[in-house]
C-alpha cells in the first residue's frame, strides 16, 4: 500500500495530491480503485490527466503474469543443483540442493546439523569453487573442523598421486575454499534481516569482489533467533518470523540461491513424540525438511552415524531414509 | 535503503500504524522527516523523532557493512576464522583425557554445559575451571580472571583454596624443572590471595536475579576485560521449582542463551553451565535426560555429560561442533578434578583419595 506522493510519476504535482487526499483518497490502491470521472468532477481536475497517472502508476505497481512455458523455460536455465558433500544425503535430495529454494534440517541436539551444513561449505566452496554466506547464531560454527573436512574432501580427490607438489597444491585449494566461505555472527532477529538486507544490496548491485559467484546461503539456526519471540499474547514473534521467511524465499527466487536453514526439535509433553520447532506457521515455509537423527537414541553409547529421512519434499516421496556418516 | 518497515526493530503498536498509513521502505520514512510522519500517524513530534533515529541507526548499521566496514561487525571469512581459532587459548581442567576430548580444553567464546546426577562433580570442575582460566600464559593458560555467578549456594572457599594451592604448587614444580626467566616473574602474581582475589562472586536466589544479573554481565565486562571465563552453577535449578507457565519459561530460557552466546562472542569468554538430570519414562524403560527440556539442548554448543559406572566416574561428550563423540574416566581428588591414575603408579601423594567431602557410592546405594 504505497502512499501517494509527488514525483511518484510525472503528472502527480503536490497539488493534485492534497485534493485527492481531501477526498480520502491516500494511496496507490485508492486511487486505481476509484472512479475516475467521479473524482474529475469532485476535485475538479482534468480527466486526461487522471486517466495518465492511473496508466503509469498500474503499470509501476502492479505485477505481470508470466507464461507457463517461458516459466518453465526460464527455471531450466536459472536452476542448478548443488553436491552436499555426501552422496547418500544427495539422493535423499533428488540430487542435490536446488537453488530458488529453501531447504530445512531438522533434528535433536547433537544429531548433526551443523556438521552437514559445514559439509555443504566444504562441498561448494572446495568441489564447485563458488562463494557461501553462512549465518552463524548459535556460536556453533567451528573454522578447524572445516578446514578438516576440507582434508578430508581434497585427500579423497587426490589418491592416486602422493607427491609433494600435489600435496603443496592441495593446502592452496583449502585456503582458497576457506576464503569462500563468508562467515556472519548474528545474534537475534533484527540482526538476521539486516544481514539478509546487506545481502540482497550487494547482490543488486552486482558488487562482484566481495560476493563473488554466492550460490549457498546457511542459516544455523533459525529457531534460535525466533523462539525467544514466540508464545505470549503478543503476536510480534509470528509477524517477525513471516518477514523473515518472506526475504529468505524472494532472495532464493530473485538470485537463484539455495538456501538452507536448521531447525530444532521439541516435544509436546515429556513423554510424546518429536516434532519440528516453530510451529505449524513455519512448516510451509522450506520446500524440503530433513530430519536427522542419531541411531541409538541414548547418550550412552556414541557413534558418528547418523539417519536422515525425508519430511517433506515436492519431488520426493517422503519417508525415505538414508545413513549418514559425520565423522 | 530498501529495508522494510516490517523489519526495523521498532515498538509494535508504532509498526501497525505506519503499515496502516502505507509506509512500506525505511527510506520513505526518512524522507517524510519528523513533522510529516507525526501529523500521518498522529503520535507526537518527540516519539517520532525517537522513531527515525533508530531507523537511522539501522540504517547506517547496514551501510557501514555494505561498504565493508569493520567495528562491531561480527563478519569475516573462514580463513580469518580459522586463524583465531588456532591462535585462543584453551582453559585446561588438569585432566589430560578430558583435555584431549575437548580438544584442548574448556574453548573460549563458545557455551559449554555440563550435566549430571548430584554428586558426580559438576561444582568441582566449575571450581577448577576458575582456578586454571588465572594460570600465566607461560604455562599454557590463558591469563584471565573468573565470574562465578551461584544459584545454588554450593560454592565452598576452602575447596577453592585448596585447588588453589594445588595448581600454585603445580606450576612452581614447573617452573623448577624448566628454570626460564618469565616463569619467576609470573610466579609473583599468580599467588592464592591473587587467584582468590580474581574469581568475582555473585548469589542469585530465583530466576529474576538470574536473568537481572546475566542483563548486567556485558556491563560489568566492559570494566573488567581480563575476565575469560564465566560460570553458572546451577542454571537448572531457579527455573525448575515453582514455575508454572512452562511456555513462558522456554521463552526465558531461549533469551537467556541468545544473551550468553553473545556475551562469550563479544567479550572472548569460555561461558560454562551446569545442569541437573532428570528421567524421561518411556515405554518399556526409563532413561536420565538433561533437565530443561528439549529446546535448551540446543542453547549450548558442546555439552558434557557426567555420570557413574559402578564408582567410576565417566564424563561423554555428547554433543561438539569439532570433536567426535567419546567417553573418559576422571577423578576428584583432593587437589581438585584429575585424571584417573593406573593403580601401577602409586607414588603421587594423594591421588587416588577421592574426595573426602562427598560419600563414597557403595553398590546398594546406587540405583
Amino acid at each position: 500500500m504505497v502512499v501517494l506522493r509527488a514525483g511518484l510519476c510525472p503528472g502527480l504535482t503536490e497539488d493534485m495530491i492534497q485534493l485527492l487526499r481531501a477526498k480520502g483518497i491516500r494511496t496507490v490502491v485508492d486511487f486505481v480503485s476509484s472512479d475516475l470521472e467521479d473524482i474529475a468532477q469532485k476535485c475538479s481536475l482534468s480527466y486526461k490527466a487522471l486517466v495518465a497517472v492511473r496508466r503509469v502508476l498500474l503499470a509501476q505497481f502492479s505485477a505481470f503474469p508470466a507464461n507457463g512455458a517461458d516459466l518453465y523455460e526460464e527455471l531450466k536455465s536459472s536452476t542448478a543443483i548443488l553436491p552436499t558433500g555426501s552422496p547418500s544425503l544427495d539422493q535423499l535430495l533428488d540430487s542435490g540442493l536446488y537453488t530458488g529454494e529453501v531447504t530445512e534440517l531438522m533434528g535433536a541436539p547433537g544429531s548433526g546439523k551443523t556438521q552437514v551444513c559445514l559439509g555443504i561449505a566444504a562441498s561448494v566452496s572446495l568441489g564447485l569453487k563458488q562463494h557461501i554466506l553462512f549465518l552463524d547464531s548459535t556460536g556453533g560454527f567451528s573454522a578447524s573442523r572445516l578446514y578438516q573436512i576440507l582434508q578430508a574432501q581434497t585427500e579423497d580427490e587426490e589418491e592416486q598421486a602422493r607427491s609433494p607438489g600435489e600435496t603443496e597444491a592441495g593446502f592452496v585449494l583449502q585456503l582458497e575454499a576457506l576464503q569462500r566461505v563468508q562467515v556472519e555472527r548474528v545474534f537475534n532477529i533484527y540482526e538476521v534481516l539486516g544481514a539478509l538486507q546487506e545481502l540482497r544490496d550487494r547482490l543488486s548491485q552486482q558488487v562482484v569482489s566481495s560476493v563473488g559467484s554466492l550460490k549457498v546461503v546457511v542459516l544455523d539456526s533459525v529457531s534460535a533467533v525466533i523462539s525467544p519471540l514466540l508464545g505470549g499474547r503478543q503476536s510480534e514473534g509470528l509477524a517477525l518470523m513471516m518477514q523473515l521467511s518472506r526475504e529468505l524465499k524472494t532472495l532464493a527466487r530473485e538470485f537463484s540461491l539455495a538456501v538452507v536453514v536448521t531447525n530444532q526439535v521439541t516435544r509436546d509433553s515429556s513423554s510424546g513424540p518429536l516434532k519440528p520447532a516453530l510451529g505449524r506457521s513455519w512448516s510451509f515455509v522450506p520446500s524440503t525438511r530433513v530430519l536427522l537423527e542419531s541411531r541409538e537414541g541414548t547418550w550412552q553409547k556414541p557413534s558418528t552415524q547418523r539417519a536422515a529421512s525425508l519430511a517433506k519434499s515436492p519431488r520426493q516421496p517422503t519417508g525415505i531414509q538414508v545413513e549418514l556418516d559425520i565423522g | 535503503m530498501q529495508r522494510e518497515v516490517g523489519t526495523l526493530p521498532l515498538a509494535p503498536a508504532l509498526r501497525a500504524r505506519l503499515a496502516a498509513a502505507g509506509f512500506q521502505t525505511a527510506q520513505e520514512l526518512l524522507d517524510t522527516g519528523p513533522c510529516g510522519l507525526s501529523k500521518e500517524i498522529g503520535i507526537s513530534r518527540e516519539e517520532a523523532l525517537e522513531a527515525l533515529q533508530v531507523v537511522r541507526q539501522e540504517c547506517q548499521g547496514d551501510a557501514a557493512r555494505t561498504a565493508g566496514g569493520s567495528g562491531a561487525t561480527r563478519k569475516c571469512t573462514a580463513l580469518e576464522l580459522l586463524e583465531e581459532e588456532q591462535s585462543q587459548g584453551f582453559i585446561i581442567t588438569f585432566c589430560s583425557a578430558l583435555d584431549n576430548i575437548l580438544g584442548g580444553g574448556v574453548q573460549l567464546t563458545k557455551i559449554t554445559e555440563i550435566c549430571g546426577a548430584p554428586g558426580v562433580g559438576k561444582t568441582q570442575l566449575c571450581m577448577q575451571l576458575a582456578v586454571d582460566v588465572q594460570i600465566p600464559e607461560c604455562f599454557g593458560g590463558v591469563a584471565g580472571e573468573a565470574v562465578f555467578i551461584d544459584t545454588e549456594g554450593s560454592f565452598m572457599v576452602d575447596r577453592v583454596v585448596d585447588i588453589a594451592a594445588a595448581c600454585v604448587q603445580h606450576c612452581h614444580l614447573i617452573a623448577e624443572a624448566q628454570q626460564e626467566e618469565d616463569h619467576g616473574e609470573a610466579l609473583e602474581t599468580f599467588s592464592l590471595e591473587n587467584i582468590l582475589s580474581h574469581i568475582y562472586y555473585f548469589r542469585c536466589r530465583d530466576y529474576t536475579e538470574l536473568l537481572a544479573q546475566v542483563y548486567l554481565l556485558p556491563e560489568f565486562l566492559s570494566e573488567h576485560s581480563k575476565v575469560r571465563l564465566v560460570v553458572i552453577d546451577g542454571i537448572a535449578f531457579p527455573f525448575r521449582h515453582d514455575f508454572e507457565d512452562l511456555a513462558l519459561r522456554t521463552r526465558l530460557l531461549n533469551g537467556l542463551a541468545q544473551q550468553l552466546i553473545i556475551i562469550a562472542n563479544d567479550h572472548r569468554a569460555a561461558v560454562v553451565l551446569t545442569n541437573q538430570m532428570t528421567t524421561r519414562i518411556g515405554q518399556s524403560q526409563s532413561t536420565l535426560v538433561p533437565a530443561l527440556g528439549e529446546s535448551w539442548g540446543h542453547a549450548a554448543t558442546v555439552r558434557l555429560i557426567f555420570h557413574w559406572d559402578n564408582s567410576q566416574r565417566l564424563a561423554t561428550l555428547y554433543k561438539s561442533p569439532s570433536q567426535k563423540e567419546a567417553t573418559i574416566a576422571y577423578e576428584i581428588t583432593s587437589h581438585g578434578f584429575r585424571d584417573v591414575q593406573p593403580p601401577a603408579v602409586t607414588a603421587s601423594a594423594g591421588g587416588t583419595e577421592l574426595n573426602p567431602r562427598k560419600r563414597p557410592r557403595t553398590e546398594g546405594e546406587k540405583q
